[in-house]
């Protein structure tokens, strides 16, 4: 178990992080709840997390390039995929933008419906 | 007394046993993990049976923690010059089998001397590295040896080609000499590059990697973008090295070699005419826009694999070696970014150095919005394009292929940056702005403002606007685009541009 002393706002908290060997996927959602106080006002930090956590082991994320708007779905979870395969379109910087699978695999989920606006770097599908 | 024939023999034994490196052992390890000795690898890159080797008596004069007893032949490192294709090149190899190609104060000595025989007589230097890092025995004087390459680096840069191999680790110091130089090639699961590695990483930030992972081939090929060129293995990498230097010049004031060419320069090539879809706001390849317009559709990728959205590539026009550099509108909409931005300032500063002219071929969007982008310093990256195409005084042919808007447009070597000739397709859109943001500040509250975007559209997303001031010098059809390009490098090839005299330029890093 180890302490640490963390400013956020201004707000000084006393946090213990203990670190799990075995499962360490668990071992960051653990250290969440000694910050909780924080959590509110911390949100643009921890915002990252729900999207990276999407995604598990042996499963790929698609990430969006760059920021913009999804105009079309074409492939749907539980759908077999080719790399190369396009999945989604999004329309940024003047251009319709074909999103394609990094990998061969199952599209597991599309996190994205068409209309939606996205953030660089959001998730926009799983393929395992 | 020994005689003249027990003399001889005697150098045979000693150079036979020189030639062993670091023993039989070691070599069939090196190679056990498919990597070449370095004595092959500098075989396999020149042409056949013109290697020289110099300096392969020199040894070490550490005697610190038993290194007195320490045999190390050629000191780790096979040194000398030879041809490739008939042209004069310097190489180094370290030698991983003798002490872990370990580099001490002899060792550099060794590479120092090459570098200054490159320098001196013009040929490029090609430095193949595979050491453990500094011979730590030799304490400072390994330091001193890494700083006196770095320096000799410096002074070659812009002078002759120095192209470094990653054929194994490169790490701590021992990465900043590949680093000065013009182009590094690493080869996948063999090489790795870092400052500091993982255990060093684990110990400090806790973060548990790979050496692979954290500066493997593709690592340095996608990510950082500090490596250019990725080889399957030893082979393949020597072979992309020979195509390399068959389009560089020896040094910057000889031109580039050129090459017997085959193809028509009056080609045309039809299927350029319907290679654009109708709707401008779908993507096509650009590198089939290269492969149609140079000659036998032959080009060579520089970083094929990092900032994807910008294609750099060395190919040739009636066998004239030339630098392209072109959106790519099928990765992130040919935007230009960070990563976009450097890579091709440093492709284009290099074609400048060495008197190779440039071919720009643009369909860009703009600058890539967002708060990463500007908190990454999109300003002062950009600002490097900007400078690389002002500062460049050899050829510069632009061709617009469809979009050229805002300071992208600038970026990509408009006629203002100094090109010498701009051609546009029919196709091309040059403005300040798209035209749906544009006709939206313009005919903001007018209740008719769709009918008056189309015609806005009409009037401003077209090469004409752009022609009208002679910004643009010919609106060309598609297919033209071959004989076009070199028709005008052939006018170019005498140009003459005056800068005014300067220590060096302060180029936005």
């Amino acid at each position: 178990m180890k302490k640490f002393n963390i400013t956020v706002n201004g707000t000084a908290y006393q946090v213990e992080v203990e670190e799990v060997k075995e499962a360490k996927a668990v071992a960051a959602p653990a250290a969440k709840p000694a910050a909780a106080p924080a959590a509110p006002k911390a949100a643009p930090v921890a915002a990252a997390a729900p999207a990276a956590a999407e995604v598990g082991a042996g499963e790929t994320g698609v990430p969006s390039p760059m920021p913009g708007k999804i105009v079309k779905v074409l492939a749907q979870a539980g759908q077999a995929v080719k790399k190369g395969d396009v999945l989604l379109i999004l329309e940024a910087m003047k251009m319709q933008n074909e999103i394609t699978a990094p990998v061969d695999g199952t599209v597991k989920s599309i996190n994205v419906a068409a209309d939606q606006s996205v953030k660089p770097n959001e998730v926009l599908a799983v393929i395992k | 007394m020994a005689t003249v024939q027990e003399k001889i023999e005697d150098l045979k034994a000693r150079q036979e046993k020189i030639k062993l490196g670091g023993g039989q052992k070691r070599i069939d390890k090196q190679h056990a993990t498919g990597k070449l000795t370095a004595r092959e690898r500098v075989e396999k890159l020149l042409d056949p049976n013109t290697f020289v080797e110099l300096d392969q008596f020199v040894t070490h004069r550490c005697v610190n923690f038993d290194m007195a007893s320490v045999n190390a032949p050629a000191e780790g490192v096979v040194t000398g010059y030879g041809t490739i294709e008939g042209r004069l090149v310097y190489v180094f190899a370290q030698d991983f089998t003798v002490v872990g190609g370990s580099l001490g104060e002899m060792h550099a000595a060794k590479i120092v001397k090459v570098q200054q025989l490159a320098l001196k007589m013009g040929a490029p230097i090609i430095g193949i590295n595979d050491s453990g890092g500094a011979r730590i025995q030799e304490a400072v004087d390994a330091l001193s040896g890494y700083g006196k390459i770095f320096y000799n680096n410096t002074l070659a840069s812009g002078v002759i080609p120095q192209i470094s191999v990653i054929m194994g680790p490169c790490a701590g110091g021992a990465v900043y000499s590949p680093a000065l130089t013009d182009f590094i090639y690493m080869v996948k699961n063999t090489s790795q590059m870092f400052i500091t590695g993982p255990q060093v990483i684990k110990s400090v930030t806790a973060e548990e990697v790979t050496a692979e992972a954290l500066g493997g081939a593709m690592t340095h090929n996608t990510t950082s973008g500090v490596a250019h060129f990725v080889a399957e293995n030893d082979d393949d990498c020597l072979e992309q090295i020979r195509c390399l230097m068959s389009f560089l010049p020896g040094n910057n004031l000889e031109g580039s070699p050129v090459a017997l060419n085959t193809d028509d320069v009056n080609r045309m090539d039809d299927s350029l005419n319907t290679l654009l879809p109708d709707n401008p706001n779908q993507p096509y390849n650009m590198k089939d826009v290269i492969s149609s317009i140079v000659d036998n559709g032959d080009f060579y990728e520089v970083q094929p694999y990092f900032a994807q959205n910008i294609i750099t590539c060395f190919a040739r026009f009636d066998g004239q070696t030339v630098g392209i550099i072109a959106n790519q509108p099928s990765v992130m909409a040919g935007c230009l970014d960070v990563d976009a931005s450097d890579k091709s300032a440093r492709f284009i500063r290099f074609c400048d150095a060495f008197n190779i002219p440039l071919v720009n071929l643009v369909d860009v969007p703009g600058f890539l919005p967002g708060v990463s982008q500007e908190y990454g310093g999109i300003i002062r990256h950009g600002a490097k394009m900007l400078y690389a195409y002002s500062e460049a005084t050899v050829p510069k042919v632009t061709v617009i292929t469809r979009k050229a808007y805002g300071g992208s447009y600038l970026a990509m070597c408009s006629q203002d940056l100094g090109a010498d000739q701009v051609m546009a397709w029919p196709t091309s859109e040059i403005a300040v702005m798209g035209p749906a943001g544009a006709a939206n500040i313009i005919f903001r509250g007018d209740p008719d403002v769709k009918a008056k975007t189309e015609q806005y559209i009409a009037e401003f997303a077209t090469p004409y606007k752009a022609a009208e001031r002679g910004f643009v010098d010919q609106v060309i059809e598609p297919k033209e685009t071959r004989p076009r390009i070199i028709t005008a490098l052939s006018m170019l090839a005498s140009k003459r541009e005056q800068r005014p005299q300067k220590k060096h330029g302060n180029i936005p890093l």
